[in-house]
């Protein structure tokens, strides 16, 4: 189709949909007005059956905790796929990347970085990774949890390439254990479901004592899982950063000449 | 007993991860020996919860979160017999995929096997679940994995491409989806299927209702790959490999329908169920344009799996026929038809990934008759094809016969000619490549240009020993895939569990009762449907006649005399022409089509619906 007759044709289907889809929205509850009994219920009982302060949490990885795994899978399949999909350079990686030490040796990333950048990235390595266990382990207390404390570690990397080098940041996280990592993350979710069924009877049953509000431990085996995800998720994102970092530094060979 | 039900998804997403964690140091033949035998696992609880779902109902709540007082708390999965069948059936055509793949497709690590467990259980969570919200997560996981599997071959540049437009249109099948059940969840603050159909069934269904309706139907059409939804898939299905090509065919595009059939029985047949001859009527033309037009497209194409890829679609519009005359006896019949076919398809793209191993080209004119020396390949092959013509006494004719006699009964006799059609033009296309190709039949020809393929491979050869001989554990999958579509025609009681199945799942008032509230809602009792008749051995023989005349009409076409005066012939040509070029391979194309058909789709549903 020409760009014309695909404007032409998407033109009015768009009017369409949209009317349709506003039409739809009118028929939602006004604003504040909103009763759904699923929520209300969750709301009123999350609390005294879960000791987890955190209702978010208790409903996304108890009482629906089935979801949190298809949805973990979903993290871990994508980087699976951008594995696959990117895999073609590897070979060619390999073979690149002595040159470009070389290269990078003389007048590669490090007279590009400043000092202060450098003395305030490795500073700021700690504390991101302490406030990312901090976040992963918290799930239960406050918002947080395994998916938002992944990123905050994975961000770590980010840290260490900003400040340093792109071989410094290699060098802390070897692809093997990252993929490793995120396996075993993925991999761990299911199988403290599969503990549910085998000590509590019910895939996906809670088998640990709820503890007591407001401690550390409470919610049973929520904070297991919250590990599991910040795991697969820290290694899933570690990996994606890799990858693309890896397609646009060494085989376009962007980092000698930005 | 029901705990099989969750383990039929966990078993191959934890083996997924056992086998992404151990890819550095667990052998190639190791990951296919796990990959295989987890595959295998899965479809037989998957069996076993089918024999079980024929007595009654399997509800199994996740973490043990039962509902209370008609609110349901936490995820549960609703096994009907349907359901659990097609589970099985994924989960046997991922098995004879990962059969096939042993000796096919150079694998880096264990990923490949890792996407294709995860792949399954996505499929098979999808099949069982009884909560809408996470039927949409088992759509994204399988889509996903999809997506990687058919870019999988990215040495070379149509994979990508077919990639990606799958991803997109598909992202925003998921995105319309995830629209339609937030809708859905702001008018009943439910997300279990059986209190959503509960709670819409209280009320008059308004604006809202037929806006959700649209968005989740359209949503799984585009995965079903209905015209006009349907563009993404011959570049998709055409470039992946093909152990993954027999499960995108066989099993993938079917599971769009299914998704259909459950909202519509499940949430909305409460709401909507006065106006059920609107509905039938908008899904049966829907269907009948599927099931023709890409017919047509099939038999123009020499490139094998895109041929095929357009079967896929065709079948799609036949199946959308079966299950939107909305009657028990049509959506089982449709459930034999769409197993058998899907069984035989699969042995199709096998055949074609063998052709492809042994000569390095899957183009009809490049064969010609280069597989003179593979006889056992080309009578597998056009046995095939003549399956697929629904010849008896497979699967695809008890299917076909079961669905023509439930439409008769429902007053649409005419679509028998769309069935006789579609599947003769089909049958035929791939009866004349068949010729050409194993028998060097008809005049050398020159494919055009731009239908090219590169003759690249994906298949491990080793040396030129290997292009010799087809390894046995290539022929064992076609062996296989031909049997079971055969075996769908002739078990015995299948077609009466089929329409039993059938009716307990469109039984909306025992499936609230069986999920909300722990009754035991048994499977209604139905006679068996009467054999096929003198009729309808009439029509199975019309379309496998029809396939063969047509692939003989085309294979000799300048001996023939001219029947069609030249002028009609050209305009024909023209017409088909055009008709294909709107495949253009640009995925804007492919979105304005999309929206266009949400647009068609919506304004019928809310003139008819309300």
């Amino acid at each position: 189709m020409s760009r014309r007759a695909r404007l032409w044709l998407l033109a009015p289907a768009l009017a369409g949909t949209m009317a349709l889809v506003v039409w739809g929205f009118t028929g939602l509850a006004d604003f504040g007005h909103f009763q759904g009994a699923y929520g209300n219920l969750l709301a009123k009982v999350a609390v005294p059956e879960r000791k987890a302060t955190d209702i978010v949490v208790s409903t996304t990885f108890d009482y629906r905790g089935f979801d949190t795994l298809g949805e973990e899978m979903i993290l871990f399949t994508a980087v699976l796929g951008l594995v696959v999909l990117l895999r073609e350079l590897r070979g060619e990686q390999e073979e690149e990347e002595e040159a470009h030490d070389d290269q990078e040796g003389h007048a590669g990333r490090e007279h590009r970085t400043s000092d202060a950048l450098r003395i305030f990235g490795f500073g700021m390595v700690g504390p991101t990774v302490v406030l990312g266990v901090y976040i992963v382990t918290h799930g239960t207390l406050t918002p947080g949890g395994g998916f938002q404390g992944g990123v905050v570690l994975a961000t770590a990397l980010l840290v260490v390439y900003l400040a340093g080098r792109y071989a410094a940041m290699r060098k802390v996280s070897p692809l093997p254990l990252l993929e490793a990592g995120e396996a075993t993350g993925a991999m761990a979710y299911g199988l403290i479901g599969l503990g549910g069924l085998i000590i509590a009877g019910m895939y996906m049953k809670n088998f640990i004592d709820p503890g007591t509000k407001g401690s550390l431990l409470s919610g049973g085996f929520i904070p297991l899982l919250n590990i599991a995800v910040g795991l697969e998720v820290a290694g899933a994102f570690s990996l994606a950063f890799q990858e693309f970092l890896d397609q646009t530094i060494l085989l376009r060979g962007d980092g000698g000449s930005e | 007993m029901n705990h099989l039900a969750p383990l039929a998804v966990a078993v191959p997403i934890i083996a997924a991860g056992v086998l992404a964690a151990t890819a550095s140091v667990a052998s190639r033949r190791l990951a296919d020996i796990v990959a295989v035998l987890t595959a295998a696992a899965s479809t037989t609880l998957c069996a076993i919860l089918l024999a079980h779902s024929g007595h009654h109902q399997v509800v199994y709540w996740f973490g043990g979160w039962q509902p209370r007082s008609g609110i349901a708390v936490g995820i549960a999965f609703a096994v009907d017999p349907l359901g659990a069948g097609l589970a099985t059936f994924a989960g046997l055509i991922v098995c004879v995929a990962l059969v096939f793949s042993w000796r096919h497709l150079e694998t880096i690590s264990h990923v490949y096997h890792a996407l294709m467990l995860v792949f399954l259980a996505g499929m098979v969570g999808f099949c069982l679940t009884g909560d809408l919200f996470n039927l949409f997560v088992f759509f994204e996981l399988l889509s996903t994995a999809a997506y990687a599997l058919v870019g999988y071959k990215i040495d070379q540049r149509a994979p990508l491409e077919g990639s990606l437009n799958f991803a997109i249109t598909n992202s925003l099948g998921a995105i319309m989806v995830l629209f339609g059940i937030s809708l859905l969840y702001g008018r009943t603050g439910a997300l279990n299927m059986a209190q959503i159909g509960h709670s819409l069934a209280q009320q008059p269904a308004d604006g809202l209702v037929v806006a959700a309706f649209t968005l989740l139907v359209a949503g799984f059409f585009i995965k079903a790959a209905v015209v006009p939804f349907h563009f993404w898939l011959a570049d998709a299905y055409s470039v992946a490999p093909t152990p993954v090509c027999a499960v995108l065919s066989a099993v993938m595009s079917e599971l769009g329908l299914y998704a259909v059939v459950r909202i519509w029985w499940s949430c909305f047949h409460g709401a909507f169920g006065d106006h059920e001859d609107a509905l039938r009527a908008i899904l049966v033309v829907a269907g009948t344009i599927t099931a023709l037009i890409p017919a047509v497209l099939c038999f123009a194409q020499t490139h094998l799996k895109r041929m095929l890829a357009y079967a896929t679609v065709s079948y799609i519009g036949l199946f959308l026929i079966g299950v939107g005359l909305l009657t028990h006896d049509a959506l089982g019949g449709t459930a034999v038809y769409l197993v058998a076919d899907g069984f035989v398809k699969a042995s199709l793209f096998v055949c074609v990934g063998i052709i492809q191993h042994r000569r390095a080209s899957v183009d009809e004119y490049r064969l010609h008759g280069r597989g003179r020396d593979m006889p056992f390949t080309g009578a597998m092959f056009a046995i095939g094809g003549l399956a697929l013509a629904s010849l008896p006494p497979f699967g695809t004719f008890l299917g076909k016969s079961l669905v023509e006699d439930a439409a008769v009964k429902e007053g649409y006799g005419w679509v028998i000619v769309v069935f006789i059609l579609a599947s003769a033009i089909t049958g035929a296309a791939v009866l004349r490549s068949a010729g050409r190709v194993f028998l060097g039949l008809g005049p050398e020809g020159e494919s055009e240009p731009a239908f090219e393929v590169d003759e690249e491979t994906e298949t491990e050869t080793g040396d030129d020993e290997g292009r010799r001989r087809t390894p046995f554990v290539m022929f064992l999958p076609v062996i296989a895939l031909l049997a079971g579509g055969l075996a769908m025609g002739l078990i015995p009681r299948l077609p009466q569990a089929a329409l039993r199945g059938a009716a307990a799942l469109q039984d909306q008032a025992a499936y609230v009762a069986a999920v909300l509230h722990g009754a035991a809602g048994s499977v209604p009792h139905l006679p068996a449907p009467p054999p096929p008749t003198g009729l309808d051995y009439l029509y199975g023989a019309l379309s496998s006649v029809g396939a063969l005349v047509l692939a003989a009409a085309a294979l000799f076409r300048e001996r023939l005399p001219a029947l069609v005066p030249r002028p009609v012939a050209n305009g024909a040509g023209a017409a088909v022409r055009a008709v294909r070029e709107l495949n253009s391979g640009r995925v804007g194309d492919y979105v304005a089509w999309i929206v266009a058909g949400v647009t068609v789709f919506g304004a019928a549903f809310s003139l008819t619906l309300l």
